[in-house]
């Protein structure tokens, strides 16, 4: 069939090649986040189709799809950069992803009101208890809780916010062909089903390469978690925590910071100060958080 | 950045029973609403787009008004100025002659081609009110629709040279499967392409009704 070129003025995008595309760029040695953004930073309004050749397309492809059909998983679909669906304040983010993986209830996406909640994956009984109870008061005023389904803090959000009858969105740093951590599977499976599990990590590029390289990617996914909330709460974080990556990207894309207050009271933290001068809120009580969100 | 329309390719053609790999079809955005909730930007726009005509006058109107002219300005925005094509709607469910008829989707292709070379003709008629299929316990099969659709022959001339059929949703494909046939009968040697302003996607609401 010819194609549509003397009638449409975009090229049209298939779902399926630019999934390939995508995910063949990212097979390419050096690729990261930040080297891929800046190859579509170079040449706006490029497609990923356009920066790889075919049979590197049909290649990626048929290896991509052996992967999605050997982790059984069926209800998956895709966003991509260009297209009407494609969530624009994803472009807050320094290194916006041109591509994403979903699951579930895309819906979410939108949901008017939309808070991310995390912290530490080794909590304290005090950490779990506070989140608990911020999860419970932010559903109650409407909020859908994203997190990253770490083990911590971010599983308490997700089952608190389940829990309460709410809604949540998981942003996860590994593939949508693969469970982490192994005891979150169940919690990961829900969220694909009844909510929404959205991840930017290449499968291809995930199966071919160790967890020493992989788990790079958990501190990326937090950016664009970030970048889909209208604010993130820090409940517990180490001085060395992948959370307080959220904490800059937050910042850096003009998202409100909520830390809760037990964190500028422990001695051994650095952080909550620095990032308080930096603009974030000090949270003594919940209210300190609704105020400064309506 | 314009959106550009997308494919009905394999990862998403078997969403859509009906279609097969030769029926070429373009989308905008997916229909994922599920429960009631309908926020996201495409599913909203559906919503606000498919508004019933009882409604008209009230305030919440000018929300039906306002997507008429963002799918519009989406489909001109995607054709060329200098594009020959007949845009052909899909016919709704009522009919011509019923109070609750409703010619939302020609005024998007006028406006679309208003100015341009591009001409909208409903070739289709239908010739009986049908309950919307999302409304209706049946499910009809192409075969079942087209013996309610009529060609308009009166605008059959000029033979057109490409032919975009349009509607708002793409479910299982029926509506189209049937259009297309009745158009390939009448003009075998022209091309006839689908395009949606979106697909459902399987478990949306638009499946709880179907």
């Amino acid at each position: 069939m010819n194609s549509l070129d003397s009638i449409l003025s975009n090229k049209p995008i298939s779902p399926l090649r630019e999934m390939a595309a995508y995910e063949a760029l990212w097979a390419h040695q050096n690729a990261t986040f930040k080297t891929i953004a800046d190859c579509f930073r170079e040449n706006p309004g490029v497609m990923p189709s356009e920066l790889v050749t075919e049979p590197e397309i049909d290649e990626t492809l048929e290896r991509v799809l052996d992967k999605i059909k050997l982790a059984n998983i069926y209800d998956y679909g895709i966003r991509i950069h260009g297209s009407e669906d494609y969530p624009n304040r994803l472009r807050s983010a320094a290194h916006p992803v041109e591509f994403l993986y979903y699951r579930g209830c895309w819906d979410l996406i939108e949901a008017p009101k939309r808070i991310a909640v995390v912290g530490s994956r080794e909590p304290t009984e005090d950490g779990k208890r506070r989140a608990r109870k911020i999860v419970k008061m932010l559903v109650a005023d409407g909020y859908t809780i994203v997190s990253g389904l770490a083990r911590g803090i971010d599983t308490v959000a997700h089952t608190t916010a389940i829990e309460c009858g709410g809604n949540t969105v998981a942003v996860i740093g590994t593939p949508i062909t693969e469970h982490y951590p192994p005891e979150n599977r169940d919690l990961q499976e829900k969220i694909a089903r009844d909510f929404l599990l959205i991840s930017q990590v290449p499968i291809w590029r995930y199966s071919q390469q160790s967890f020493k390289y992989n788990r790079l990617f958990f501190p990326e996914r937090n950016a664009t978690m970030s970048a889909l909330s209208q604010a993130t709460i820090i409940i517990e974080a180490s001085n060395t925590s992948g959370t307080l990556t959220q904490a800059r990207a937050a910042l850096h894309q003009g998202r409100k910071l909520f830390i809760l207050d037990s964190c500028f009271r422990n001695p051994e933290l650095t952080w909550p100060e620095r990032f308080e001068k930096q603009g974030a809120i000090r949270v003594v009580d919940y209210d300190d958080i609704r105020a400064n969100l309506e | 950045m314009n959106s550009h329309f997308l494919e009905i390719d394999e990862l998403v053609r078997s969403d859509h029973w009906y279609l097969e790999p030769e029926d070429e079809c373009y989308y905008i955005g997916e229909y994922t609403a599920r429960g009631g909730h309908a926020c996201s930007e495409t599913n909203q726009l559906i919503h606000n787009f498919k508004k019933s005509l009882e409604r008209r006058g009230r305030p919440e109107w000018n929300y039906k008004e306002r997507a008429i002219s963002r799918i519009a300005n989406l489909i001109r925005a995607n054709i060329r100025n200098d594009a020959v094509l007949t845009f052909v709607p899909i016919p709704p469910s009522k009919s011509k002659d019923h109070p609750l008829y409703d010619d939302r989707m020609s005024r998007v292709l006028n406006f679309a081609s208003s100015g341009r070379p591009s001409d909208v003709r409903e070739l289709i008629v239908q010739v009986r009110s049908v309950e919307a299929t999302h409304l209706s316990n049946e499910r009809p099969s192409p075969d079942d629709l087209l013996q309610n659709y009529l060609l308009d022959e009166a605008l059959c001339m000029p033979e057109p040279q490409l032919i975009f059929l349009v509607d708002d949703v793409l479910t299982t494909g029926c509506h189209f499967k049937a259009a297309k046939r009745l158009l390939s009968t009448r003009f075998p040697n022209v091309r006839i392409v689908g395009l949606f302003v979106a697909r459902r996607v399987p478990n949306s609401d638009f499946d709880a009704l179907d």
